[in-house]
């Protein structure tokens, strides 16, 4: 198949000859109806089974409801609650640091590893495979290896510290070393997920784009700034817009970095909203509260969302 | 990628799901009637189970097992909840329970099961957690109990030139500023080691024998702050901590389970269930290493745990009846037999196969009759419907404090800050 | 030139070996003893026990851990929802990428939003439908409600965008295709490689839930991490037990991962995506 065919005349027109014999009502039902044939499943499943528990909660955080059961209506008093708490604020805090720390890093070298991977180079699959492999390790795999490296007492990272004379560090304790533990968790799992994504996006790009420029003098760098980047933007866009989602619901890398404490250290250190919304459902039976925090998280990551739409879009507007 | 393809993709998913099929039934045709138990960490039922099927035909027993409490409690939330999935007789631990007490509307009433004359089979403030307060509902029995002891490393005690024995061992900390006493010895002998794990469980040790209330009065008030027992089991434990004795790992953690094979620690609280843990921690290369002492102070108690009835369930009585059997002295002598849980019943205190058992990993120590001391020693104490949030804030505060995070006294008035919030809200 | 490559081997070589090791651990672990945990510094070269450690794991010493059980649903669940959830996104991907239609842009936003609800939140009024329909501890339960995803629609609209031309479409329609035939016949080539890493991602992300899973089915019809984490409690001072339930439960998805970035990286670069 080319691409390279002559510019068609619109189809509105209807097309003479006998390819099309149909009746006029299919080709408009074509058309205009079967797009909605094509997402419906999406929305029918998830009419079916997102609603009705996002509807739930948000009625479940308008009443004071604990593990006894249902204890009436409160209004908005759940709300007003969480401006006033501390704790509140504090995982939101954390969740924003984490965010920062774990996304800005891993797109770039996720970035940096999918350039790599998409050029000719010897024993090209192993290194492929090789440095896509985090992606397959379940979290569980994960946390008991973290768990070692960043042990205080006999972890590998302390150890090689040690060698060049830093004295070990209690990684959980402190606020910033807790979330450069964490973050690195994070990033040493999904690095290769978008590194993935940005490789089968590039693989699209047509290689007579690259060989022009080549012609034209541009190298390797040039290449990658003025045909890779902007040809693969919307698989940029969304690597983006779900790292910032997945930040936001951060929940089972710093869980499991504080073996299992939602609290997320002594002093709250390393707790994301998630787990202080699962701190305060399911171990506080505050399942009333909870929902609460659960619909700022969702509130909160739409603005977070849409904050960072724009910026990449004014980026966008900047670059061309 | 063909239409074929897609054919063949869809065919195989319709396959799949139409194929994705299991079976849960609890109503059989011939009148069996299956009660579902729902436990978490480990009951040790299994003998009880089929010896109760044997003897109860018509009856069949299935136990859905969580392992850890962390993910059973958010299960027993979406139960509850849901009205649906809690089965016929589920286990609720001391904290849960105690929050539960406030309104067990959710829980059928044992007294009217005829569960009202076994109130001798149970220590008493065993019996009246799970009551209400005006002594009309019983919402559970109850299972096992925490009973401590302190257990300790005889080569480390040794090379500190500390006694090894543990009568003498025991006489060395008749109570907790004696334990301290020993713990700056034990230090100045620079083992190498700590001389406990961690400040939380000491803590919550000292906290338990300090009278019969803790956070909250018998009327449900916050009374963190002015209860004398709390601060002086903060202040202790703070001094200890400051003499350089904890080890600072926290429980559980890998760290921490190393520390019993290697001896980064010398004493930690045990309660009854913790020997079987230090016994497959430590290894057989360490046998007789280990040995068990009184606890410091009279008596202590933690956690433990109770069997309860939800309404949702459609065999009440059959499960009453069941949850009356499995608490029985005798059930709970076969639960401590398969899994070291410690009995609640008197009775079984006094049996032989508990009173007299010895740990054969522990030098043989008389563990019966070690933890059967510290549970008729014990007082009964009131802990009140936030206890958990509230001890879970003043615990983290004490181990901001054993991290070098903050002051004893900033991290005392945090938690004060932050058991008012809790208890408040 | 030279130079430079060396340097791209050396960057690729570091990364490698960082990605690879916790999997290495993981498989030394599984095939040595107990001793192995509190060595510092912790042996790197296998042992001898693996088969031993296998025979436990599926023996009777591990029954209430019924880990071939977790296996078998695991495998069906997530064979059923990768499936799926290919087929459909990658027709609304479509849609929403390149067929023009009334509300294409705010129901595009509505997908979007369903991603942002947390998902732990949604566990309490999953599970009450669950009740509701008769499924709890029965398969489709893990299947049913995961059969199309928010993201999976997402990521296959931002790779239809690019890699369907638009030129290609309009040829094909002129052809006298249906938009169904367009899709079949002309479209899904294109997205090949987008569906496979989305079918990969999908197949992992089932194969490692755990708390819904964990909320809805019971211990002695589990999924593989419901298993493993009742492996990691019961048994949680048998390491090497706990390292070789973990390995097995990562073969698969090394299987798969194989299997699909072989098929993404080999035959793509000058297959289906030539234009």
């Amino acid at each position: 198949m080319t691409t390279d065919a002559p510019a068609r005349p619109a189809r509105t027109a209807p097309t003479p000859g006998g390819a099309r014999t149909r009746p006029g009502w299919w080709n408009r039902f074509d058309l205009h109806g079967s797009p909605y044939l094509f997402i419906a499943p999406f929305f029918v499943l998830f009419a079916a089974f997102g609603l009705f528990p996002l509807g739930y909660t948000a009625w479940v955080s308008l009443r004071s409801w604990d593990l006894t059961g249902d204890a009436g209506f409160v209004g908005f008093a759940n709300y007003s609650r969480l401006f006033g708490d501390p704790d509140f604020w504090n995982a939101v805090v954390n969740t924003l640091g984490l965010l920062v720390l774990a996304t800005v890093p891993q797109l770039l070298l996720a970035l940096i590893v999918a350039a790599l991977l998409n050029r000719p180079l010897r024993a090209l699959l192993v290194f492929r495979l090789g440095v896509l492999a985090p992606i397959v390790t379940s979290v569980a795999a994960v946390a008991i290896v973290f768990g070692q490296l960043y042990g205080r007492d006999t972890g590998l990272v302390n150890g090689a510290l040690g060698l060049i004379g830093i004295s070990p560090i209690d990684w959980q304790a402190g606020k910033l070393s807790s979330w450069v533990a964490v973050s690195s968790m994070v990033n040493w799992r999904w690095t290769g997920y978008n590194a993935l994504i940005y490789l089968a996006a590039m693989q699209a790009i047509s290689r007579d784009l690259y060989e022009a420029a080549q012609i034209d003098g541009a190298g390797p760098i040039r290449q990658f700034r003025n045909i890779t980047v902007p040809l693969i933007r919307p698989a940029l866009i969304f690597t983006v817009v779900m790292s910032v989602i997945g930040g936001m619901q951060l929940f089972t890398e710093p869980l499991l970095f504080g073996q299992g404490d939602v609290s997320g250290g002594s002093l709250r250190q390393f707790q994301t909203i998630a787990m202080y919304m699962f701190e305060q459902s399911f171990q506080n039976f505050d399942y009333g509260y909870g929902s609460a925090v659960a619909w700022m998280i969702f509130l909160l990551t739409v603005v977070v969302g849409v904050v960072n739409l724009l910026i990449s879009r004014r980026l966008r507007g900047g670059a061309q | 990628m063909s239409a074929k393809w897609w054919a063949a993709v869809a065919a195989v998913g319709l396959v799949a799901v139409a194929g994705c099929g299991g079976s849960g039934d609890d109503a059989a045709a011939d009148g069996t009637i299956t009660l579902t138990v729902k436990t978490f960490s480990q009951f040790g039922y299994d003998e009880l189970y089929k010896q109760y099927e044997s003897t109860h035909p018509g009856i069949k027993i299935k136990e859905d097992n969580i392992a850890k409490l962390v993910d059973y409690t958010p299960k027993l939330q979406q139960w509850l909840t849901a009205g649906s999935g809690a089965g016929d007789v589920v286990a609720l631990e001391e904290g849960i329970l105690v929050k539960l007490m406030a309104k067990p509307d959710q829980f059928a009433n044992l007294l009217d099961q005829g569960a009202g004359s076994l109130k001798g089979n149970f220590l008493e403030w065993k019996w009246n957690q799970a009551l209400t307060t005006d002594g009309k509902k019983l919402v559970g029995l109850g299972t096992d109990i925490g009973a401590q002891g302190m257990c300790y490393r005889t080569d480390l005690f040794a090379k500190a030139g500390l006694p090894t024995d543990r009568e003498q061992v025991g006489a060395l900390w008749p109570t907790w500023d004696q334990y301290l006493a020993t713990g700056k010895k034990f230090a100045g002998a620079n083992t190498g080691a700590s001389f406990f794990d961690t400040s939380g469980s000491i803590y919550q040790n000292i906290l338990m024998q300090q009278g019969d209330t803790t956070y909250f009065d018998r009327s449900n008030n916050l009374i963190v702050d002015s209860n004398p027992g709390v601060r002086k089991a903060w202040d202790q434990t703070v001094s200890m901590v400051d003499a350089g004795l904890s080890g600072k790992l926290q429980m559980w953690s890998p760290a921490w389970n190393a520390g019993f094979k290697q001896g980064t620690f010398a004493t930690i609280p045990c309660p009854a269930w913790m020997l079987g843990i230090i016994k497959d921690q430590a290894g057989p290369e360490n046998a007789g290493k280990w040995d068990v002492a009184r606890v410091p102070g009279e008596g202590a108690v933690r956690g433990g745990s109770f069997l309860a009835v939800p309404t949702q369930s459609k065999h009440q009585k059959e499960a009453a009846e069941l949850v009356k059997f499995l608490t029985s002295p005798e059930g709970q002598t076969a639960a401590f037999k398969a899994k070291n849980n410690f009995p609640s019943a008197p009775q079984a205190l006094d049996d032989p196969a508990v009173a007299g058992a010895v740990n054969e990993y522990f030098n043989n120590a008389p563990v019966g009759k070690i933890f059967a001391k510290s549970a008729k020693e014990l007082k009964p104490v009131y802990l009140g419907p936030e206890n958990q949030q509230v001890g879970e804030a003043v615990g983290d505060a004490l181990t901001a404090v054993e991290q070098g995070k903050l002051k004893p006294d900033e991290a005392w008035s945090k938690a004060v800050a932050d058991a008012q919030r809790a208890a408040g809200k | 030139m030279k130079q430079r490559n060396t340097l791209v081997y050396l960057t690729l070589l570091v990364s490698l070996v960082l990605s690879i090791f916790p999997l290495y651990w993981l498989f030394v672990v599984a095939t040595r003893s107990n001793d192995v945990i509190g060595q510092f510094p912790p042996p790197l070269a296998p042992g001898g026990n693996l088969g031993d450690n296998i025979q436990r794991l599926f023996g009777p010493e591990a029954e209430e851990a019924h880990f071939a059980r977790g296996l078998l649903n695991s495998a069906i669940a997530s064979i059923c929802v990768t499936v799926s959830v290919v087929f459909f996104s990658s027709l609304a991907g479509f849609a929403f990428a390149k067929l023009r239609f009334r509300g294409r842009n705010a129901l595009l936003i509505s997908v979007l939003a369903t991603m942002m609800v947390p998902v732990q939140m949604g566990i309490v009024p999953l599970y009450m439908v669950m009740v509701k329909l008769g499924w709890q501890n029965h398969l489709q339960a893990i299947i049913v409600p995961f059969l199309v995803s928010a993201f999976g629609v997402f990521l296959m609209r931002q790779y239809a965008e690019r890699a369907v031309p638009d030129e290609l479409i309009e040829a094909a329609r002129l052809d006298g295709c249906s938009t169904f035939g367009l899709f079949v016949r002309v479209v899904s080539p294109a997205l090949r490689p987008g569906a496979a890493v989305l079918g990969l991602f999908t197949f992992m992300g089932t194969w490692n839930e755990f708390l819904w899973p964990l909320a809805v089915m019971e211990a002695d019809n589990p999924t593989v991490q419901f298993s493993l984490s009742q492996l990691a409690t019961q048994y949680y001072t048998d390491y090497t037990l706990m390292f070789t339930g973990t390995l097995i439960a990562t073969v698969p998805l090394l299987l798969v991962f194989i299997l699909f970035g072989r098929q993404l990286i080999s035959g793509i670069m000058d297959g289906a995506v030539r234009s």
